[in-house]
């Protein structure tokens, strides 16, 4: 229980730490993200708007995904307002 | 717990379909019950069912359905899942990617998938279960056919859009041409894309899989 004051303000919470291995869901992925880094302005509009919390956003590193639970939903890919995330078919990678 | 070995049944021809999804849930269920459908109309005893154990099915999630094709009455008729599956095709071609498509198929059985790629690009992603692979067929369905997108029959509901109408009748007759498991006279009869499956007889690529595994 825990007592109000400790409630984070506007019910935002740090980016999930644990993962859940028992719900894999990389495989559900038809079309995989890829960033092109000259084009991302670091405004981190799809790290907030990934579903699933697959982005990982760093001061100094280039934006990565989180390819074991990306789902190619695609929704990085609507809002990003420069279009630097397009979706590649998952058959052109053989990993 | 299984029923592998509780039934003896010679004659037992076992597909599995795999599709993607809600999208993708009536293309699945056309090929089994067009495949079911041609088969009964030559006098064999047929099943056709799709899979519980995937669901809830949400949007890209792997899903199957299973057809049971037998020239003697078919006694593991309660069994749920295909256990032994002597074709498997798949509606969606990144599905061999990261999922156990192959798991459990008898020696010699054929693998059909929809894809615009070679028979041996897609070979590279199959990882388990490749031994008892016999030959592998790749359809161009969805420049054949449009796929149908509808949630009529779906989960045993009345269904009323007709049974292959789109790339459903494609993989079905990919499967006829490779295995000859039902006349293709009697898959005409059964499916509404005629054309499209005509189309298929000819276009499909089938590859024998050992080829493959020497190759690669």
């Amino acid at each position: 229980m825990i007592p109000l004051e400790k409630i984070p303000f506007a019910g935002t919470v740090p980016s999930p730490q644990t993962e859940n291995e028992g719900m894999i869901t990389g495989n559900w992925r038809t079309r995989r993200p890829i960033l092109d880094v000259d084009k991302c302005t670091d405004c981190r509009i799809c790290w907030i708007s990934c579903p699933d919390s697959c982005i990982n956003v760093s001061d100094t590193a280039p934006l990565t995904f989180n390819l074991k639970y990306c789902k190619g939903c695609g929704i990085c890919n609507e809002v990003c307002p420069v279009g630097a995330i397009s979706l590649v078919p998952e058959l052109d990678f053989e990993d | 717990m299984t029923a592998q070995g509780l039934f003896q049944e010679s004659g037992l021809k076992q597909i599995t379909v795999w599709a993607r999804g809600v999208y993708q849930n009536k293309e699945a269920r056309d090929v089994v019950v067009a495949l079911t459908e041609a088969a009964a109309l030559e006098g064999k005893f047929v099943q056709a069912w799709e899979n519980y154990v995937d669901l809830p099915d949400r949007i890209y999630v792997p899903v199957r359905a299973y057809g049971k094709i037998s020239d003697q009455e078919i006694e593991s008729r309660y069994v749920y899942e295909n256990e032994a599956p002597d074709i498997v095709a798949l509606t969606e071609e990144t599905l061999v990617k990261g999922v156990d498509i192959l798991s459990g198929i008898k020696p010699g059985a054929v693998l059909v998938i929809n894809t615009k790629r070679t028979p041996e690009y897609v070979f590279k992603f199959l990882k388990n279960g490749v031994e008892n692979l016999g030959t592998i067929v790749t359809v161009d369905a969805d420049s054949l056919a449009k796929s149908i997108i509808t949630l009529s029959g779906a989960e045993g509901a009345t269904d009323a859009s007709g049974i292959g109408k789109g790339t459903g009748a494609v993989l079905a007759a990919a499967i006829v041409k490779a295995t000859g498991i039902v006349k293709f006279d009697s898959l005409l009869q059964v499916v509404a894309n005629k054309n499209a499956a005509k189309k298929a007889f000819e276009q499909a690529t089938v590859v024998d899989a050992k080829t493959l595994v020497k190759a690669g």
